[in-house]
């Protein structure tokens, strides 16, 4: 038989996938349904980070540096932590406890905390008497700046005792372990991304599961076989189905977010890659599937673990390692590297590599699983 | 009916010392057999016994563990897609898209086996199902669908068929229409192996039978020989008595029969006259043992 008569074969038989998936008033209602649900949330969430600390202060009581440093002027709108000067210990109070906005210079002010220096703490560290600086801090702020704001506040106030700390500090050089993230930090909706990516692959690994599953069972396969068209037809058709299925979809919701800005080709290779995996996955359970049930149970066990690495890009920091052998985690660090952090080819490659092996053992997993089912029908 | 064509010229079914085993279970014990082309080929035996095995290997589903099919000259292992693009198959599981029209169901496989501008319309027709050639499968009946697995099976003019039960579940006059069909694909010149656990319809159509029992086979003739060999034949005479009906059976094979017959004839209250013959259920359970529905 000549490679054109099997390519025909191929193509009818993916043709006939799509118009049964085309009929199956499931997904026809879940596919659009999914595809605005997934577009909305990446709509919805902001595309932008607020790295600032707003911090209010009252520091009538300071002199000399300390009160140039507390000079609103003095600080760059764009550093990580911006100073606020109140007027009055109960205006700090009042904008950091009841959370609102407060016009000062005529702008619009809302601070996450506030510091109130005593007016007499010049007076009472030049002799040498105790004084209490009151620290205000939002419930929202992490521990850890409430932790460096008291430690900020000692150290200053040691200063202007005019005591030294009993530590020296060498000139300092900044090691950052990993890689250096200050002010590139992801967005929530670069962070979603993968997942939605992902998701919209692997549901789509169920709809290829249904109409593998359906095959199975009413022994259409078995008919398909019969005719000209051999086994390896049947399962490069089925493999090509969900691969278009899940590429068609993945892809437009990429596109949907704006996610092709960068490295468009490297993306649909990396989505083309998961495309293929999760046609194996499809594979995998439509030959175990036995009704409709069991065949999207069967999904959900490989749906639920092959997520995780798309979970764990949301937090930052390094996946565990179990993750990392997780087929899919190449293919969602590569989606990550290119949405989030502009990566290119060169920083893709050894991801891509991964998710390409990845995608070989899965896809020849289910080739080999339901190539057994149908033999033995 | 057309007489058959000389088998051992030009089979288009050959299938040679056949052979094979589910595990320790050998299903098919080296059956050999020719189906001519033009041979409406019945194949008969109980479930278990080795039919749906058989067919699987003639069609190229099962590779023997020994032996060898040639489909018209072809060796089914070799050549697999050129073989199954001249076969049909009517299987006995309704395998049909459910989700797609009769036409559409037609179509597809009509591309799977490269044939253009097949006419659905008149092939519908031709089974009866021409007025719900749109509607889906899933809403035919089981008679309905099993016309249109006759239809799929001949829609590339195959000069091989394979039926398997092709007039389960029809009503009569649906039975009668596929019976008229099969008849007109053998006189096309295909050679057509049908099983079927209609002993009727067998004799009705079948050419030639085969008994099967536990991968063997027992007997393979045409239907007239295996009733003239194995089934006794016989006079059964009612008369009409005043204590109701009697029966009497003569056997035609016994040298007295003549003066029976006439005595039966000049007797009062004479009913009825009707000559018996063995059916092929009687003669398969003769042989084997076993009845074809066990």
């Amino acid at each position: 038989m000549t490679i054109s008569r099997r390519a025909a074969i191929v193509r009818a038989i993916v043709v006939k996938d799509l118009r049964e998936f085309s009929r199956d008033r499931l997904w026809m209602v879940l596919t659009p349904l999914m595809l605005v649900f997934y577009v909305g949330i990446l709509w919805l969430l902001p595309n932008t980070v607020d790295e600032s600390i707003k911090v209010g202060v009252y520091a009538r009581g300071l002199t000399g540096s300390f009160a140039e440093a507390f000079d609103s002027d003095a600080v760059s709108a764009d550093a990580a932590l911006e100073v606020v000067p109140f007027e009055s210990p109960e205006a700090l109070e009042t904008a950091v406890v009841e959370g609102g906005e407060v016009e000062i210079d005529g702008q619009k002010h809302a601070v996450d905390i506030g510091i109130s220096f005593p007016d007499e703490l010049a007076a009472s560290l030049a002799a040498g008497e105790s004084a209490t600086v009151t620290i205000y801090v939002d419930a929202s702020v992490p521990a850890e700046v409430q932790t460096a704001m008291d430690a900020f506040v000692r150290e200053a106030t040691y200063a202007m005792a005019g005591v030294d700390l009993p530590v020296t500090q060498p000139e300092q050089e900044l090691i950052v372990v990993g890689e250096d993230r200050v002010g590139a930090q992801i967005t929530p909706q670069d962070r979603l991304t993968p997942l939605i990516a992902v998701m919209v692959l692997l549901v789509e690994s169920m709809a290829l599961a249904g109409l593998v599953a359906v095959e199975i069972q009413s022994r259409t396969a078995k008919a398909v076989v019969a005719s000209p068209a051999s086994v390896g037809d049947l399962l490069s058709a089925k493999g090509l189905t969900g691969t278009i299925l899940a590429f068609t979809q993945a892809g437009l919701v990429l596109l949907l977010v704006g996610a092709f800005g960068h490295e468009p080709l490297l993306l649909l290779l990396a989505l083309l890659i998961g495309s293929v995996m999760t046609a194996g996955f499809g594979m995998l359970a439509g030959s175990a599937g036995r009704d409709f049930m069991t065949t999207i149970f069967i999904s959900m066990v490989f749906i639920i673990p092959m997520a995780v690495p798309a979970i764990s890009a949301l937090f930052p920091g390094a996946a565990s390692a179990w993750v990392q052998v997780l087929p899919t985690y190449g293919f969602i660090e590569t989606i990550v590297g290119v949405t989030a952090y502009g990566e290119g080819w060169a920083d893709s490659a050894g991801y891509l590599l991964m998710s390409t092996v990845g995608c070989v053992i899965i896809f020849a997993a289910g080739w080999f699983i339901l190539r057994r089912r149908v033999e033995t029908l | 009916m057309p007489e058959p064509t000389n088998a051992a010229n030009g089979a288009a079914i050959s299938a040679e010392d056949l052979r094979f085993s589910y595990g320790d279970h050998e299903a098919v014990k080296g059956i050999s057999f020719d189906i001519a082309p033009g041979e409406i080929f019945g194949f008969l035996g109980p479930n278990g016994a080795g039919k749906t095995t058989t067919i699987k290997m003639l069609t190229g589903q099962l590779r023997p563990k020994a032996g060898v099919v040639r489909i018209l000259g072809r060796n089914v292992g070799r050549d697999d897609a050129e073989a199954q693009a001249r076969i049909g198959v009517c299987f006995e599981e309704k395998n049909l898209y459910d989700a797609m029209s009769g036409t559409e169901n037609l179509r597809f496989f009509a591309s799977l086996y490269g044939v253009d501008g097949v006419d659905t319309d008149a092939l519908l027709e031709r089974v009866g199902l021409a007025d719900r050639a749109g509607d889906r499968v899933g809403s035919y009946s089981k008679g309905m669908r099993q016309r249109l697995m006759v239809a799929r099976s001949i829609l590339h003019q195959p000069m091989v068929l394979f039926l398997d039960e092709p007039t389960d579940g029809l009503d009569p006059v649906s039975s009668k229409a596929i019976r008229g069909l099969i008849r007109e694909e053998a006189e096309r010149g295909a050679a057509v192996l049908l099983t079927t656990h209609d002993m009727w319809e067998a004799d009705e159509l079948s050419h030639r039978v085969a008994f099967i029992n536990e991968g063997q086979i027992y007997a393979i003739d045409t239907p007239e020989n295996l009733k003239l060999q194995h089934g006794q034949r016989s006079v059964k005479v009612r008369r009409r008595e005043e204590s109701g009906v009697a029966e009497e059976s003569y056997a035609l094979d016994d040298p007295a029969v003549g003066e029976q017959l006439r005595a039966a004839v000049q007797s009062e209250g004479l009913m009825t006259i009707h000559t018996e013959e063995s059916t092929l259920e009687n003669i398969f359970v003769e042989m084997t043992g076993r009845t074809l529905e066990a």
